[in-house]
This record gives structure tokens, C-alpha cells and sequence, in this order.
């Protein structure tokens, strides 16, 4: 396994946040290494920083301790500017509740962070299509979001955290928002692009259904990782 | 951030609060039609003011011999050689095509005496060809005539002067100044008509006598004391000024812009002036207070959509940047909107002038001039560029704020907002 590339590593992560004096270990000494191409579920109760770890992983929060590589570099102490860079270059995000933008269309949706890099627009549109057709979301590109069910809406969040090509797609509670027919719907998305395109997740969830159909999981208790467990058995 | 994406976020944004915006948007075309409105006006009343003063005083522009400003003594005037420079100077195209009239005077302080009283009086020596297109004074005759062609001893007295000196038409009367040496000389005068202009300084002490007697009165051959000048237009001063500065260098004469000799119709623009700054001030004030709320209402509902771009990878200075340009567009359109609906109204409704009659119980005077109850609303370039700079500054301090609010949204937190 040592000639897979890394696509993120903590090494003693904390997070500690105070409240009225008392100090909280959101995240608590977690040392990671994610693979590029895994399908990772952080598992965990409530409160226990699923949602702490990926902001961390993610650069959208600072740690109080400890390092963060993404893609092989340090990203511990860049300066916010290149950390948002780099977030448009190497990392997507899905997040509960869509988030998609209510006055861009589907595809310009998914064409935010090609947009953002400034890509021609034909090539941008077509990598747009490719996914959409990929995806099950053909015919749909020109509507707005709330036209759209939220297993629909879901999957463009998914095209759009994909479509950069990034290094990894961090998924918090991607499912908890969707019945179980989009939930699985979801599912086989990520995981055929996954498959096909070996676009790397990491999934924070409560939902025994992904954590199914993870090819990973990590139990995060208290901030802190309980178990690593990685599958054995999975159907190509 | 590419510029087309910009424009297309903050056009969408502005769209999808779209009462919001129009609310904001009519507050900001008002007020700036407004402006533009009020800035005309003034302008208008400024040049109409400025106009009837100078008409009533020495033109926009007065060449006099220096000192002659202050002392008002005949021997501080304009000799022959000088004279005639400016009489030719003034043949000049770049000067015919903008003046109105051009007239040579004799301006005195003097004493008329008749058997009832002795009071003093401001003589103009003119030139009575001229003057129907300077003073006007022609147009103002209750009893008589204006001065003619042969006239020699007529004179043509302020109506509360004569009244005062108890002379009616034909009536004779003395005048007495000091001449050109230094001496006192006396003139005998006859009224030849009597006229009144509704400015009390003009009707109780202003006599016009043929240019040539008040000469030979006090043996200045065909020498003046100054040659005012009346535009056609104020705006044309600059230009005059310039051409006729010329005389100061070659010939040693002054030559003095109204804001110089009218120093009480300076003051009076002036003032009116700041009195418009304060009312724009306020103005601007409230149109920035709307704005700010606005902008900052929709930085405030959107920090969850702001926290998504931050996280696919916008920067927080870029996050900025879309505030400032939603709230830059927001203002530069609607504020252009406002000034072209300013412009067209103003000349569409008012382009022959506002009366004020109705406001005004008679001829109404200030500052040494007739203040018309018609303005003609004026423009001009710089008021044109005054409104364009106060829809940038609006725009510019009312997006400021909002702007920075929005790169100090912190990402992680505001995935915790509820939308
Ligand atoms: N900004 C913050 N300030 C203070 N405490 C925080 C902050 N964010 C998280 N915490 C605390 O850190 C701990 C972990 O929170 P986190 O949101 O990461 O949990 P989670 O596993 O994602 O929970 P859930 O499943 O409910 O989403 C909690 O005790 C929470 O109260
Ligand atoms: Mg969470």
C-alpha cells in the first residue's frame, strides 16, 4: 500500500474549543492517513467531532495542535488566502443540507469551482454534462435549485464538489437530509464515482446505511478515534 | 474571482431581493434626480442672479484704471492710449461672440442740488446706444424718456430721487463732483425722464447723463473710468477673463471679474450655496443609510451562501469584493438612472423656467440685484460630474461596511445557520 498517494494526514490533531472557562476537546490527539481513492465513513455519536475533524481536514478551521498535510503538503500554518486556493484546487465539499447557490442553475451550480478557476466555458459545460449524464441528472441543468427534490439537489452538490477533480470530497452527514430510496440513490453516485473515476470521500455520518457501505470506517468517540476499521470483503 | 462572474452573482443577487432592490433603487433615483433637479435650479437662479446684478452694476467683467475699485475718484481713470487699447480689444471675435454689451462710463460720486434739497448721487456718464442692451434702463421709464441722440444736459433721474429733489420733467438741477484735478465742478442738468427699477438704491440715487457732457464736465476728453462688460452667458467669464487678462499686462489696467466688484452678490451665492451642500449633505446621508441597510441585510441573510463559496475556495478579500460590487451596481444603476431622469425631467418639464410668481408678492431684491420670479434651470459639466462623484462616494461608503462584514464570516460557523 505504499505506493498509494496520500490524500490527507493529520498527525496528533487537537481542537479544543472553551466554553465558560471549561475547556472542550472537540477533537482530541487524532493521528489519520486517508488514501487517495478511499471511501471513508467517520462515524460517531452526536457531539462526538465528526463535524470538528472534517472543518480541520478540510482547512476550514484551524487546529489548536498538531498537523495537516493535504496531498503531501503542509497545510498547517498557510495563510488563509492560500488555504482557499487550495480548497478550490483539491478539496470539495458536500454538505447536509445542499447549500446550493438558490440564484445559480444546476450547472452553473456545478460549474462553481471551474468558474471560480476561471475555465473556458465550453470545456467547463462539457465536463458539466459528462457528469450530469453520469450522475442521473440529465435534462436537469437549467433548473434552479428549488425546482429540484432534495436527492436531486444532493447530487449536484455531489457534481459540484467533484467536478475540480479534487483530491478528496469531505461529506458531512451527505444522507441525513434524504429518505432512504435518495439516500441510496446518493449512495451509488458516490460510489460509482469512486469506482470509475477514484474520486476520494470522506463521510462524516450517523447513518448505518452508509456506514455500510463504506469501504472504512472510523469511530470517532469524544473527539477522539475509537476504532479504524478497514473492510475486507467489497464487490467490485 | 473572474469579472464575469461578478457581475452575473451580483446581477442574480440583486434580482432574487427584487422588491428589496427596486425599494433601494427608487430611494437612490429620487434622490439623485433630485439633485440633479436642485443643482440645475441653482444654477439657474446663480446665473440669473449674477446676471441681473452685474446688469445693474458694472457687467461680469469691469476694466478700470487700478486703485478706481476702492477710491471711486476720477483721476483713477483710464487715459486715452488705454482707451482705446481696450476699445480694440474688444473688436475681438473671441470676445464679440460672448458679450452682450460692452459700455464705456463715467462713473461719479457726486452732489445734486436743486432749490429743494442737496443729496448724494451715483452719475453714470453712458453711452445711450449701449445701454438699452446693458442697464436697460430705457425699459424702465415712469415718466419721459431714456436718453437720445443729440441729448446733451438731459438727464434721467431715479423716481425717489426726483421726488426727493422735487424735480419733475424739465425740471433743472445741479451736479457737482470733483473733475479729473482734483477740483470741484458743477453741471447743469435737465430731467428728461424719470424711471423706476424697484431697487431702492438705483430710484433714490442713480442719474444717467450723455457720456460725453460728464467728459467735458470734468475735462477728461474721451477718457472714462471704466468699460463694463455684460455677457451673454456667466459660464462664458473664464474664457473673457483669459482675453481680456491680456490688458492688465500690456496696458496696466484692471480688469475685475463680478466676484471682485459685487462682493455682496459673492457672498450671496455663496451662501445659498451652503445651504444646498447641507440639504444634499442630509440627502446623501439618508440614500447612504438605505443603501448600507440593504447591502447589509442581504451579507446578513446570506452568510451560509457565503460560507459555501469560502469553501469551495473563494477568498475572503473576494468575498469582499462581491459585496462591494453588488452594492456598487446596485447604486451606479440606479444613481445613473437618476440622473438621466433628472436631466430629462428637468429640461422636459422646466426647460422655459419655474415661476415662482406665486411666492413672490412683487419684484423681489437682494444683494444689489432683481431676483427674477422665473429660474430657468441651468446644467453644466460640473454638475453633471458632482452628481456622477456623489453616486461613486454613496455607492463607495455605503458598500464598505457590508463588504467587510462579509470577509469576516467564518466558514465553519456559518454552516450553522440555519437558512
Ligand atoms: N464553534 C464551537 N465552539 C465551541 N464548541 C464547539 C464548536 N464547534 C463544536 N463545538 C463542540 O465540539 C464538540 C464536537 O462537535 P461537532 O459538531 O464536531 O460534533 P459532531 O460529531 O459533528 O456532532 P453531530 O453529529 O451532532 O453533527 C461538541 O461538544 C460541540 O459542542
Ligand atoms: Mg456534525
Amino acid at each position: 500500500m505504499s505506493d498509494k498517494t496520500i490524500a490527507v494526514k493529520t498527525e496528533n490533531l487537537w481542537k479544543t474549543y472553551e466554553h465558560d472557562g471549561i475547556e472542550v476537546h472537540a477533537v482530541r490527539d487524532v493521528s489519520l492517513t486517508i488514501n487517495s481513492g478511499e471511501f471513508v465513513a467517520l462515524a460517531g455519536p452526536s457531539g462526538s467531532g465528526k463535524t470538528t475533524l472534517l472543518n480541520l481536514i478540510g482547512t476550514l478551521t484551524r487546529s489548536t495542535q498538531g498537523k495537516v498535510w493535504i496531498a503531501g503538503r503542509d497545510v498547517t500554518n498557510e495563510p488563509e488566502g492560500v488555504l482557499a486556493r487550495l480548497r478550490l484546487q483539491s478539496i470539495g465539499f458536500v454538505f447536509q443540507a445542499y447549500n446550493l447557490l438558490p440564484i445559480l442553475t444546476a450547472a452553473e451550480n456545478a460549474e462553481l469551482s471551474l468558474l471560480l478557476q476561471g475555465m473556458d466555458p465550453a470545456e467547463r459545460r462539457q465536463r458539466v454534462l459528462d457528469l450530469f449524464g453520469r450522475i442521473g441528472l440529465n435534462g436537469l441543468e437549467d433548473r434552479k435549485p428549488n425546482k429540484l427534490s432534495g436527492g436531486q439537489q444532493q447530487r449536484v452538490a455531489v457534481a459540484r464538489a467533484v467536478v475540480g477533480e479534487p483530491a478528496m470530497v469531505l461529506a458531512d452527514e451527505p444522507t441525513a437530509n434524504l429518505d432512504s430510496h435518495a439516500s441510496d440513490e446518493l449512495l451509488d453516485v458516490m460510489e460509482e464515482l469512486n469506482r470509475d473515476l477514484g474520486v476520494t470521500f470522506v463521510f462524516a455520518t450517523h447513518d448505518p446505511r452508509l456506514m455500510e457501505r463504506a469501504h472504512r470506517i472510523v469511530h470517532i468517540v469524544d473527539g477522539a478515534v475509537a476504532s479504524d476499521e478497514v473492510k475486507t470483503v467489497q464487490n467490485a | 474571482m473572474p469579472f464575469g462572474l461578478l457581475i452575473k452573482l451580483a446581477l442574480r443577487n440583486l434580482r432574487r431581493q427584487m422588491r428589496r432592490s427596486i425599494l433601494t433603487a427608487a430611494a437612490m433615483i429620487i434622490g439623485l434626480a433630485l439633485l440633479v433637479f436642485s443643482l440645475a435650479l441653482a444654477e439657474g437662479s446663480h446665473q440669473d442672479w449674477i446676471k441681473g446684478g452685474s446688469r445693474m452694476a458694472s457687467g461680469h467683467i469691469t476694466i478700470q484704471a487700478p486703485d478706481f475699485l476702492r477710491t471711486k475718484k476720477i483721476r483713477h481713470h483710464l487715459d486715452v492710449s488705454q482707451t482705446e487699447s481696450v476699445r480694440r480689444m474688444l473688436e475681438d471675435t473671441t470676445l464679440t461672440d460672448i458679450i452682450e454689451a460692452a459700455s464705456p462710463r463715467l462713473t461719479i460720486l457726486g452732489l445734486a442740488n436743486s432749490p429743494a434739497n442737496a443729496l448724494p448721487v451715483l452719475v453714470l456718464g453712458v453711452d445711450h446706444r449701449i445701454e438699452p442692451f446693458f442697464s436697460q434702463l430705457n425699459e424702465k421709464v415712469v415718466e419721459g424718456r431714456y436718453l437720445e441722440e443729440g441729448d446733451r444736459l438731459q438727464a434721467f433721474v431715479g423716481k425717489t430721487l426726483a421726488e426727493r429733489l422735487r424735480l419733475d420733467i424739465g425740471s433743472r438741477f445741479v451736479l457737482t463732483a470733483q473733475d479729473a484735478s482734483g477740483e470741484m465742478a458743477g453741471q447743469l442738468m435737465r430731467v428728461v425722464g424719470i424711471f423706476s427699477l424697484g431697487l431702492p438704491s438705483a430710484d433714490q440715487g442713480m442719474i444717467h447723463i450723455p457720456i460725453t457732457t460728464a467728459q467735458s464736465w470734468l475735462g477728461l476728453e474721451e477718457s472714462v473710468t471704466s468699460f463694463d462688460i455684460l455677457l451673454e452667458s456667466t459660464e462664458a467669464e473664464e474664457v473673457a477673463m483669459a482675453t481680456l487678462g491680456a490688458l492688465e499686462e500690456t496696458d496696466g489696467v484692471d480688469v475685475i471679474g463680478w466676484r471682485e466688484s459685487l462682493p455682496e452678490l459673492n457672498s450671496a451665492v455663496a451662501m445659498d450655496n451652503f445651504g444646498n451642500y447641507i440639504f444634499h449633505g442630509i440627502l446623501f446621508a439618508i440614500i447612504t443609510l438605505a443603501i448600507v441597510n440593504t447591502v447589509l441585510m442581504s451579507v446578513l441573510q446570506r452568510v451560509r451562501e457565503f460560507g459555501v463559496l469560502r469553501a469551495l475556495g473563494l477568498r475572503r478579500r473576494e468575498a469582499g469584493m462581491m459585496v462591494f460590487f453588488e452594492g456598487m451596481l446596485l447604486t451606479v444603476l440606479s444613481g445613473g438612472i437618476g440622473i438621466t431622469l433628472g436631466i430629462g425631467l428637468t429640461w422636459g418639464l422646466f426647460r422655459n423656467g419655474l415661476d415662482f410668481t406665486a411666492l413672490m408678492d412683487t419684484d423681489f431684491s437682494a444683494a444689489g440685484t432683481i431676483i427674477s420670479p422665473i429660474i430657468v434651470p441651468q446644467f453644466t459639466a460640473g454638475q453633471i460630474i458632482a452628481a456622477v462623484l456623489s453616486i461613486v462616494t454613496i455607492g463607495a461608503l455605503s458598500s464598505i461596511y457590508p463588504a467587510y462584514r462579509a470577509t469576516k464570516i467564518d466558514v465553519a460557523e456559518s454552516m450553522k445557520f440555519e437558512t
